[in-house]
């Protein structure tokens, strides 16, 4: 069950993981919140359970979604800092949760054709791509690194 | 999660395997506005399911693809 300090814990990851465009250890976090590494997993294994994050299989972050700490696919540069996404739909997240216009570069699985998409006030200027999901909703979340 | 050139894209990556669901790159980040845009706010808390699906629901997404469990 996730608590409120659990919830303030995951919101200074996420400042955090913002702040530095990659992922912040366990050992990381606990130094800038001032507590124990063990705390700090023990926080992120209850926000991993609640699906507000996803731990790797050592207990480190893997994704604050929007956010990937591994590298991917796709990639969002805005406000002079990149970050790594998740997928196509995190990827535009990335902007709408920082509130600003960016660049999405990804590529077709395709035929592997690289693309970036400027993001103006949350419009993508190249409206002649689309996006698939292949996974239904309800199933999301059996496997979320796959979805 | 993918963004693709073109529909015939998607079916040729498919090769034969059930499709999912496609939709318009515009759709995705009107979509995206709504799911992530208080991702990063102080007073963020865990969505219900029932935003969640609604949220869906207001950028068109009602089929059963995309009810969410």
């Amino acid at each position: 069950m996730v608590d409120a300090a659990d919830v303030e814990l995951r919101n200074a990851t996420y400042a955090w993981f913002v702040e530095l465009g990659r992922a912040p250890s366990s050992a990381e976090t606990a130094e800038r919140v001032r507590s124990e590494p063990a705390a700090v997993r023990g926080g992120w294994r209850r926000l991993h359970e609640a699906h507000a994050l996803v731990l790797d299989d050592a207990g480190e972050l893997h994704m604050a979604n929007p956010f990937s700490a591994v590298p991917t696919r796709h990639r969002v540069r805005a406000a002079g800092r990149s970050w790594w996404a998740n997928c196509a739909w995190d990827a535009f997240g990335i902007c709408a949760a920082l509130h600003v216009d960016g660049c999405v570069e990804s590529s077709c699985p395709d035929c592997g054709e690289a693309f970036a998409v400027e993001v103006r006030d949350g419009r993508p200027d190249d409206e002649s791509l689309v996006f698939h999901c292949l996974v239904p909703a309800a199933r999301w979340w059996e496997d979320i690194v796959f979805t | 999660m993918n963004l693709f050139r073109s529909e015939e894209h998607v079916e040729r990556w498919l090769a034969g395997r059930e499709a999912g669901a496609t939709v318009t790159v515009a759709t995705l980040a009107e979509l995206a506005q709504a799911w992530w845009g208080d991702r990063l706010e102080p007073t963020w808390r865990p969505h219900t399911r029932e935003q969640n699906q609604a949220i869906l629901a207001g950028v068109g997404l009602t089929d059963e693809f995309w009810r969410l469990p």
